[in-house]
Parts: structure tokens; sequence; C-alpha cells
């Protein structure tokens, strides 16, 4: 302990170079971490609650402090650089988006409704011949980082090269998922490690784990976009997104004032009565930390139904009259500043988004808390994607089967298709891209394509499709499709026939009985986009704000596939080669012993035997001389004449057994 | 069916047997018999036996898992070598006294070297430290008077001296112009012949005579000199000790750090891992301008260490990092106290994610070196050493994890608003940091940072280098470095094959086999190196042999459950083969034994007398 406290000499170090200025760096040189989280009410009584994180280091090249970094999580840069990562996108998820409630049109559905497990995706900046390399690097630094089994992802069998089907124009791209990947805490914790303020200040302070996890639907996803090695970029630098997407039911306050009032009426509910944790304060590394509610367009078309012009006015500019309180709805602070969307058709039902600053108003003796209650029971529809996507599997037994993806209109109302749909040709594009393990054996020229359930010709439908067909053991199959449907489709339905594959034993995931997973297919709508654009050019750049005016594919993805396998007993190759072993034995040991034995000196023994004692051996030589199946040799001290009586006796017997055996297995077998 | 010994007589014939007993009453067919006994069962049941036989080197080779074949005498050999004969590193002294003209013109060079070695063997009997120049020792003697010079005949390993090469007036003018200035003189003048020696370094002390005090310094090349009215004799010890403890020993005492805990990774590397740690952001933030420390300060020492470690330099900035243990006020100090009795409870793992970098690899050694700001609620904060004082430094290491120090920032007592932006700290600040660095990286090699050593024949004046380490203790780190290094690869494989051999149906592939033969060569190679006095190469070389037998021990084919385990094999051959063996074993015994029973029994009917 004496040596840890040794004092150490201050060696002389020549002052070599002077003060270096200091002050505010420009911007666009700084490194920046900003935080938002946007709660939003759900058509089934639930709460989305979205976290959207945003670190962004500017490029190494172009700052002063080149690799060292100050707010910038130190592992995320040395992964981008290490691995050259131009993009990566990686996903924990526990539930199911469900699309029809909870909405298929806007900007969270289609970035953070993810397919429930791991999805990793990552395009590199290196040579198509180490892109292989690359990702397997990546995945065992990733499981490392996340704590997860990202690392299974690096055998070939469970990535695959989409060409254009995930995303339009992916080159030295690789796409893998793990379904049955369990999400838990100890994901998330390394998660937070990368937030500067990690769970200690400002809004992840609200992360109660038990809340959390608690919900219908958890998605935790980190999204990295580097124009480092992008040698004609101007600003290049790395953008790392860290969202967390949850579903919350709220616990209902107005429960007790009556059944039949609270089942209609929205469940009210507050930061504390979802997560069970007020907001302190904001991060103060943070350059904004911001709270939004947003309501969506149904709800704003639904209330506008409901209640009158003036009563419209009062709920979308509740914060300019300082009133926080309007007949259908009541907001507990008033908002900072209320966005209206904005749009080019006339429309009066336009989402509205709330802001609430975390600013220094709020601390730890005054946290706040916003509160969300309703004053009349609303029921609403939330924005949807044109079809709405099912998948399930057709056949029984364990030998084939066939993958069904079905396509139902939503019927999307007139304001709900943007301008980008070219409305004269009438027809809707679909991309499909569906992985499926090579132990799946898909017959693609299977393919059936039924349009409001009448069989269709594919070359009608399908303008473009790839195929890259599994290789047993080595590689999965790939299907990228590019569908075209009439505009007046009700509904569609593709199937494609397989047939199982047989695995190895040692291939056989842990718990293979409950049968193996195909993974989602992903469904995106090129000609659809999602993009929102508020009235207010909002000066603070907040990263919800700024993904939401970007424009985003609408995409979903399907349900996970599970298909029954045949599983052999796993003990059986032990209990095969004791049994094969024992015949085998058996035979080999009767086949020596039959060589070797000495018929006539057998027989004399007996006979020798049989003078001595009479009756019994008689009897057993009998049997045994017929269970050899030869000729009794009466002994001498019979008379000849019985040999014909013994031979009628012998045939009796032999019919009598025959019969026997006859009759038990006429009236057991 | 042994007791079946009836002579197998035709049945034909048997009718007339029975007059033939009556005849005959010595013929008995329990003893004898009139036939040849038969072969064809006999050679049944043996030849099936036998290809049985015949088919078990086959089974045995359809069984057999690919072993490498590993040189384990080699390894045996590499590991007792080094234990019986440590590493002889020779090292080269050369003394050079200047102006002794006039004092004492009668004491010889040769004279002077016997009684210097004299005094090295009795120093260096004591130390034992691996990598310590322990009884290989050349000196050279040297007497240089202005106008002739005299000197030690000249062996091989060290170079001749040219007369005059050291003037003692210009030597006096550079010591006026301050110890520095000296230092490179001597550099100048005698480091053409450091260079030029085959191999090894020479390490030279000049004893200049003057009318003064003595002075001893150390240089921060591979010089040092003592200056003062000495005779000498008188000057010999302090020679000695010069050579012994600094110049051989690197300055270190044993017991400061175990030479085994050289914070160098396995393959050679060293990441020095920075980490700013603001306790609490909502009081203040501070920031580091880091990439110009990077570039200033730390690329010098970086290119200077390179013959011992590959070092690489990353560094962050964290927030909400708090200790986990609390600290007192006092009023006397006016700050709060840190005991050293709390600080293993110092470092919060729990909170302080310094984490292990990307960048590295598996078996880089990760040192993290925390500069610790305190929050308002503990600020300043002090740590105290044992004795009640407090640490100048404010910082201390642990060996093998790396230092902390703790900054307070400037007037914290007195600032309680909350400040929000960030501020940077200061260069001049920072310069002091990373100085309190330096010398926490110092210690963790083991090496002192007093600007003075007290030895046994008085106190010796060191020169401290801006690189951070002078030239001699790079020597004697590489030295000790190497030592270090082949004592790990030798445990490393002698492990290897002990593991080897403990499990002999454990799969080795051929890379293994490569590693531990290159890992070998290498190792000779650094011993090789190390024997003709080539520090540089033989720690290379003696790295490269540890990195190798390390990958070759934590191959990932070892650490896997690849080797399938003898009880395997017998569970599946069993069933089959047990059943079987018995069978053939048991008739090919009966056969046998019958047919010697058969054959005594015909050989006692041929003994008879034929009576018919």
């Amino acid at each position: 302990m004496v040596s840890f406290l040794r004092l150490i000499s201050l060696l002389c170090l020549p002052i070599l170079f002077a003060v270096p200025a200091i002050g505010s760096v420009s911007e666009g040189t700084e490194e920046d971490f900003s935080e938002d989280l946007l709660l939003k009410p759900l058509p089934d009584r639930k709460v989305l609650a979205h976290f959207h994180f945003q670190s962004v280091a500017p490029s190494s090249r172009s700052n002063s402090y080149g690799r060292h970094h100050h707010l910038f999580p130190k592992a995320i840069s040395q992964l981008v650089h290490k691995y050259r990562i131009k993009e990566m996108e990686l996903s924990f998820t526990q539930g199911r988006w469900h699309y029809d409630r909870w909405g298929g049109f806007d900007s969270i559905s289609s970035s953070n409704a993810k397919p429930s497990g791991v999805e990793l995706w990552a395009v590199f900046d290196v040579p198509p011949n180490e892109v292989d390399a690359s990702w397997k690097n990546l995945t065992h630094s990733l499981s490392g980082l996340f704590c997860a089994s990202i690392n299974f992802l690096e055998s070939s069998t469970s990535y695959s090269a989409p060409k254009w089907g995930f995303r339009p124009a992916s080159e030295n791209m690789r796409y893998g998922t793990l379904p049955r990947e369990a999400v838990c805490t100890e994901n998330l914790t390394p998660w937070l490690k990368l937030l500067p303020c990690r769970d200690k200040s400002g809004l992840s302070v609200l992360m109660d784990r038990p809340s959390i996890y608690k919900g219908f639907y958890h998605s935790q996803r980190l999204h990295l976009l580097s124009t480092e090695f992008d040698s004609n970029a101007v600003d290049s630098a790395i953008v790392l997104d860290q969202t967390l997407t949850v579903v919350l039911q709220p616990y209902s306050h107005r429960g007790a004032l009556g059944y039949s009032n609270a089942a209609q009426l929205q469940p009210s509910w507050s930061l504390s009565s979802i997560f069970g944790r007020k907001v302190p304060g904001r991060c103060v590394l943070a350059r904004s930390s911001n709270v939004y509610i947003q309501l969506d367009k149904g709800l704003m078309a639904e209330l506008q139904g409901m209640l009158g012009e003036q009563e419209m006015l009062a709920v979308t500019r509740s914060s300019s009259e300082g009133s926080t309180r309007n007949l259908a709805f009541e907001l507990s602070a008033n908002p900072d500043r209320v966005h209206m969307e904005m749009s080019s058709r006339n429309d009066k039902h336009l989402s509205v988004l709330y802001m609430f600053s975390v600013a220094e108003k709020y601390d730890e003796s005054e946290p706040l808390d916003l509160r969300f209650t309703w004053k009349i029971p609303v029921v609403w529809s939330i924005p949807q994607a044109p079809l709405h996507v099912t998948r399930f599997v057709l056949g029984s037994g364990n030998e084939r089967g066939a993958i069904a993806l079905q396509l139902k209109s939503t019927k999307p109302s007139d304001q709900l298709i943007p301008n980008t749909v070219i409305t004269d040709s009438c027809s809707l594009l679909v991309k499909v891209f569906q992985v499926v393990p090579w132990y799946i054996k898909v017959y693609y020229h299977t393919l059936q394509v039924f349009i409001d359930d009448q069989p269709h010709s594919i070359t009608n439908v399908v303008e473009k499709m790839q195929v890259s067909p599994s290789e047993d053991k080595v590689s999965p199959g790939v299907l990228e499709m590019l569908l075209k449907f009439p505009c007046g489709l009700k509904s569609a339905a593709l199937t494609i026939e397989f047939d199982k594959g047989f695995l190895h034993i040692d291939e056989y995931p842990p718990d293979a009985h409950q049968g193996l997973d195909i993974p989602s297919a992903v469904i995106t709508f090129p000609d659809f986009f999602t993009s929102t654009q508020f009235a207010e050019n909002n000066s603070s750049k907040s990263p919800i704000l700024s993904k939401w005016q970007g424009q985003s594919p609408i995409l979903s993805y399907t349900e996970v596939l599970l298909v029954p396998f045949t599983t052999p007993d796993f003990s059986m190759p032990y209990n095969v080669i004791t049994i094969t072993c024992t015949v085998l034995a058996l035979y080999f040991g009767s086949l020596l012993n039959v060589l070797r034995r000495r018929v006539g000196e057998e027989e004399r023994f007996m006979k020798d035997k049989a003078k001595k004692k009479f009756q019994v051996s008689q009897l057993v030589s009998k049997l045994l001389a017929k269970l050899r199946g030869r000729h009794w040799e009466p002994s001498e001290s019979q008379a000849p004449s019985s040999s014909s009586n013994s031979k009628s006796k012998l045939l009796f017997k032999v019919i009598l057994v025959a019969g026997l055996a006859a009759a038990w297995q006429y009236y057991f077998g | 069916m042994a007791e079946i010994s009836e002579p197998s007589n035709p049945p034909l014939a048997h009718s007339g047997l029975s007059d033939a007993r009556l005849e005959q009453p010595a013929f008995d067919p329990n003893t004898m018999r009139k036939t040849k006994p038969g072969f064809k069962r006999l050679i049944l049941t043996i030849s099936v036996f036998s290809s049985f036989l015949l088919g078990l080197p086959f089974l045995w080779k359809s069984v057999e898992i690919y072993r490498a074949p590993l040189p384990f005498m080699d390894i045996d050999a590499l590991s007792s070598q080094l234990e019986s004969t440590p590493l002889q590193f020779p090292c080269s002294f050369r003394v050079i006294y200047v102006g002794f003209d006039s004092i004492a013109p009668r004491v010889s060079a040769e004279k002077l070297k016997s009684s210097i070695l004299d005094e090295i063997t009795e120093l260096s009997s004591k130390s034992s430290l691996c990598g310590s120049c322990n009884n290989n020792y050349a000196v050279s003697v040297v007497i240089e008077s202005g106008s002739d010079c005299s000197q030690t005949r000249t062996d091989a390993s060290s170079c001749t001296w040219r007369c005059g090469a050291l003037s003692a007036s210009d030597f006096a003018v550079s010591l006026e112009n301050g110890d520095d200035s000296a230092d490179d003189f001597l550099e100048v003048a005698l480091g053409g012949c450091s260079r030029s020696a085959s191999g090894g370094r020479g390490y030279s002390v000049v004893v200049m005579n003057r009318d003064e005090n003595v002075e001893v310094t150390i240089g921060k090349y591979r010089h040092a000199w003592i200056v003062g009215r000495i005779s000498e004799m008188e000057a010999i010890p302090k020679i000695a000790e010069i050579f012994v403890k600094l110049f051989g020993n690197g300055g270190r005492e044993e017991g400061l750090i175990p030479g085994e805990f050289m914070p160098v990774g396995a393959d050679g590397k060293i990441f020095l891992s920075f980490n700013l740690l603001n306790a609490d952001p909502d009081d203040w933030i501070y920031d580091w301008d880091f990439q110009t420390v990077d570039e200033v300060l730390l690329k010098p020492l970086i290119k200077e260490l390179a013959p011992v470690a590959n070092v690489s330099v990353e560094s962050q900035v964290l927030y909400h990092t708090p200790t986990s243990s609390f600290s007192y006020w006092d009023d006397e100090q006016e700050s709060y106290i840190f005991n050293t009795k709390d600080l293993p409870f110092f470092v919060n793992s729990n909170e302080w994610h310094l984490d292990t970098s990307i960048a590295a690899g598996g078996r880089s050694k990760i040192l993290h070196f925390v500069i610790y700001i305190p929050s308002a609620r503990e600020c300043p904060l002090l740590l105290q050493l044992p004795d009640g004082h407090i640490s100048e430094t404010n910082g201390f290491i642990s060996p093998m994890w790396g230092g902390v120090i703790v900054w307070n920032p400037k007037g914290c007592l007195d600032r309680k608003s909350k400040q929000h932006h960030r501020q940077m700290i200061s260069y001049p600040e920072l310069e002091k940091i990373v100085e309190v660095f330096l010398g926490q990286f110092r210690q963790l090699f083991g090496l002192k940072s007093d600007p003075q050593h007290v030895g046994l024949s008085g106190t010796f004046n060191i020169l401290t280098s801006e690189k951070g380490f002078t030239k001699w203790e790079i020597d004697f780190l590489s030295r000790q470095h190497s030592c270090f290094n082949l004592h790990s690869c030798a445990s490393s494989l002698g492990s290897l094959s002990r593991l080897v051999q403990s499990l002999p149906r454990m799969i080795i592939l051929d890379e293994i086999g490569k590693q531990v033969k290159y890992s070998l060569k290498a190792a000779n190679l650094a011993q090789r190196n190390a024997s003709l006095g080539v520090f540089d190469a033989a720690a290379i070389s003696s790295r490269q042999a540890r990195s190798l037998a390390e990958d070759a021990f934590f191959h990932p084919s070892i650490m896997s459950v690849s080797y399938f385990s003898f009880e395997h094999c017998f569970a599946v051959y069993s069933p089959f083969f047990l059943p079987v063996a018995l069978h053939v074993i048991l008739a090919a015994l009966r056969e046998w034994k019958r047919y010697k029973q058969e054959h005594k029994k015909y050989l006692a009917f041929l003994a008879k007398p034929n009576q018919s």
C-alpha cells in the first residue's frame, strides 16, 4: 500500500506548446448529443413511448480532436474505424408490433417496428471480398459489446447479402436475424453505457427496468451512419441514433368511477404512472432535451368530428393562449411549443405535436411529471400502411409445407395516400424480401399468386425477381421480389411450397422440439414515404423532428414463422449402436458355433445318455432333434415299426403349433 | 462339449465296434483313438481369431485422432536451460580517468581494473535480478592525461580507445554550462565508440579530478561522471555502484514491484487508455484537449518504448462517475481527505465503465489512467499517505491496472454556482497531469522517479529525459523484458506440453505444432541475441516467442471440446467387440484344448503295441 502513494516527483518537461486557444469551436466540428422522448396515445388504450438519443461526432479528419472523443462513445467510434462501417443497424426486440392498432404509416412504425429477437444489418466500406470477414468480426465485437449471442450470425448459414429487396441499391451489405434471441436488461445496460449520462440524469432516468420490460412491445435500436470513409463527403461525421420504443398499458385512474364510463374513456396517464418515475431534469451534456406528446391524424380527425371549430382551435393553440385545458383532454403542463403538421393538401385534421422542453425549471425537488387526462371518450383508428401483411405456414406433417403471405388492403382513405403515388397508372408496388434457412428447401417454381382469391399468372404480377437458392449447410435462400398489383386490390396472397430438410444431429438448435424459425419477411412499399412537415420552422434541431421531416420508406415486417420439424430422439445414436451391435454379435457367435459343431459326436453322446436315463432323456433328445429339424433316430430299444408312427406325430405337432400361431395372430394380432 | 471324447468313427463301423471291444479289451475309447484328429475346426477358429487380431491395427488407425508432433524434448530443454543458467547479458563498462596525471601516475590501469572488478562482483552477488548484467562484465579502464594515455588490454567485445578523444578542458567547459550540456558533450565524444561497438552497448563513467566537492551525475544516455577531489581508488566504490545498481539494475531495488509484473500484453502491446472522469457533471464539466497531449507529450515516449512494447493511446471522457467510498472533511487542510486504507474502494467498477478497447486485440495489455475530477460535494479532494502527510501528486497506482490522479478544479470550494458549459483544462495543468502520469507509468515498470539516488557510497544525481525514460533505463527494461518474456514463453510451452501429454486423445492441429516450433526458434534466437548483447533484438524476438507460445496455448481448437475421450470410444465399440471377442477367444481356446487332447489320445493309440 505504501508503494501506491509513493511520492512521484515531477519530471521536468519543457513547455513546447503555448496554451492552445480555448473557446467555443464553430458549429459542425463539435461533438453533439441530444435526447428526446415522444409519447403518443394509441387507439387500443395503450401508450407509446419512444426515446431517441442522438450522438454526433465530427470526422476525425476535420476536427481538432482526432481520435479522441468527448461525448461520443469510444467503443462505437473504434467499431466504425476498425471495420469501416458505412451504416449499421442493430435492434433488440421483444413482442410484436401490431400494425393495425399501433400504426403503419408513420416514421416510428417504419423504422422502429422490428422483428422480434435481434436484427442486424451493416454496410461496409471495404472491397467486396472482405465484406464477409468484416461482418464476422463485427458480429463478435457486437456480441461482446451488447452481451448478446449476436456471434451466431457469424456462420454463413445465418446471414445473407440482399441486393435491392431490403434497401434500395445496397452494396456490400449483410443482413441477419436471430428470431429467438431473448432481450433483457443485460442488453439494455451496455446500450445505456453509450449515452454520456447513462441513466443517471436526463430522460433516460425514466427507464425503470420493471416498467419498460412489462410492456407489450419493447424495441431497442442502434443506428449508425458514418461518412468517415466517404472521400467526397463534405461534412463527414458519425451519427449514432439510439432509440428505445415501448408500448405500455397505463393504469387507469378512473376505473373506480364506473365500469361503463371507464370502458369508453381512454385511460389517462402520466409519466409517473406509466414509468413509475419522473424526469428530475435534463442531462446537462445534452444540447436539447425535449418531451413530445403526439396526437395522430386519425385522432385529430375524430376530435374534429366531435368538437366544433372553436374547440379545435383550443386544442391546437393551447400554448399560445396559455390554457392547457380544452374539452377533449387536459395536459398538466403548458407546452413550450405546438407543432402543427403542414400538408400540401387542404386537410383540416393533421397531427399535432406538443413540445415540452426539459429546461432548468425542473430539478430534483420539482421533477417533470407530464399528465394527460381524457375528458371525453374517443375511439379512433390510426393511419395504416396500404396493405396489411400476415404470413403463415400451410400444410401438415413433417415432410412438406407451404409459406403463405397474405396482403390485405387497409382501404386507405383518400387523405392518407401521399402525393408520391402515381395515380394515372393505378398500380401498387410491393417489394418482398424473404430469407429462408437452408433446411427449408423452397421450390421457387411453385410460387403462386392469388389476387382477390383468384389465381393469377405470376408474370402479370411479378415485375422483378431475384432468387439466390440456398446451399445446404452453406448459405440461406434469399428471395427478393417486386410485385405490381392493381390498385383496386382487396386482398392478395402468395404461396410457395417447401420441403423440410434433414439436419445432422448436431445442427439442431437447443429445444428443437419447439420447431425452427423462419425469419420475418420484409414488405416495403416503394411508392410510399412518410414525411411530416411542420408548420413552424423549428430552430432547435431535435433528432425526432429531423427524423420525421426526412423521408422514410413505409415497410412492415411479418410474423416469425415456426415450422415444426422431425426431431430425432437425441439418444438414438447410442441406442442404434447398441442394438445393432448386439444383433451382429449374436449372429456372429452362433455362426461360429455352428461352424465348429460336431454333429455325429453329439448324437452318439446323446445315445449313450439315453441308455442311462430312459424315458426323460428320450423325450428331450426327441425334442432337440425336432427343433434342429432333423429326423429323430429312435433308439434301439424301440420297435422299428414305430418309425412311421413318430413321423406322423411330428407332422401333427408341427400342424398344431402352426395352428396355434395362426389363432394367436388372428385373435390378438 | 469338452466331455465328448469319443472317437469319431464312421457310423457304419459302429456295429462292428462292440465286437472289436470284446476282442481288444486294451483299447479304451476314453483315452485313445485310432485316427488322426482333424484340423478343420481348429484352423477355422484360429483363422477367425487371427483375422480379428490383424484387424485390430486397422481399427486402431480408424479411431485415431490427429496430433501434430510437438517437440516435447526441446520444450523441456528450454525450460530447464532457463532455470539452470539464467540469461547472461554481457555489459561492457568503461572507466575514463581524466586529469589524474599530476596526482598519482603510478597507479596502472590494469590494477584499477582488477579492483573495480572485485568491487563489482561483491556488489552484484547480492542482486540477482533477472535482466541485470550479473557476472558478465567487461571492464576497461582508460587513464587520459592530456599528453599520454594508458589503457587496459581491450578484448573483442569493447572497442579500442582513441587517445585524446576526451579532452579535460573541453569537458570542464561543458560542465560549466550545466549537466545537460555535459551529458550531450559526453554522448558526442564517447558515443561513437558505443555505437560502433559490436553488439554490446558501452556504459562509461568519466572520473575527473577537480578542485571542488565530489559530485556524481548520471546522464540521460549511457554515461555518468564523477567530478571533484577524489583519488583513483576512492572513486572505485562509486564507479562499481553506478555500474551495478544503475546501469545494470535500472536503479530499482528488489521488492518494489516483482519482475514478473511487467505491464506488457502477451502480444507485446500496451494500450494506454486515458479517462477523464467528471464525477458529477451537474456541478461542473471539464474537458481536455487530448489530441495535443497525445501528439506533443506522448509521442516521444511511445517512440522511446518501441523496443519494449508497442504502445497505443486512446482517450475518453466519462460523466456521472462517483467513487464508491467517501472522504471526510478536514478543517486543517480545508479539504476533503481520502485515506490510504480506503483506496481499494476508490475505483468504482460499477460506475466507471472504463471498458476494454475494441481496437485492442484479445491479449493486449490495457493500462487505465484515470483523471478524476471530484464533485462539488467533495472538492478539493486530497489523498492522505499512511504517515498522515498529503500526497504531493494526489494520485496512486494499482500494479497491472493503471493509475488514478485526482485533479481538483481551481477554487472549487468557493464556487457554488452551477456551470453547465464545458470548461477546458488548461495546457499547463494538463502538462502537470501528464508528468504525474509519467511517474506512475515508470512506477508500473518498476522504475523510480527520484532525481537522486541514495546509494551505499553517496548520493548520485540522476538527469531525467524529457521522453520519460533514459537510454540506460530502456536498456535495462529491454533486458528485463526479454528475460521475463523468455520465462513466460517457457512456462506457457511447458504447460502446453503437460496438457497435451495428459490428454492423449486431444486433437492437435498442425498450426499449433508450427506455432510451437516457431516459438522455440524465436526463443533460441532471443537467447543467442542476449548472449551477444543485442538487447533490442533479444527483446523483439523474445516478445515474438512469448506471443507465439501464448497463441499456441490459447488456440481455439484446444479450448473447444474437440477431443473425444477414450470412454466414448469404448462405449461405441464395446457392444459389438466384447461379445464377439468372447466367442472367438473361447472357441479358439476350446478347439486348441480339444486338439491337444485328441492328439494325445492318438499318440497313446500309436504307442500301444499293435496287436493285429
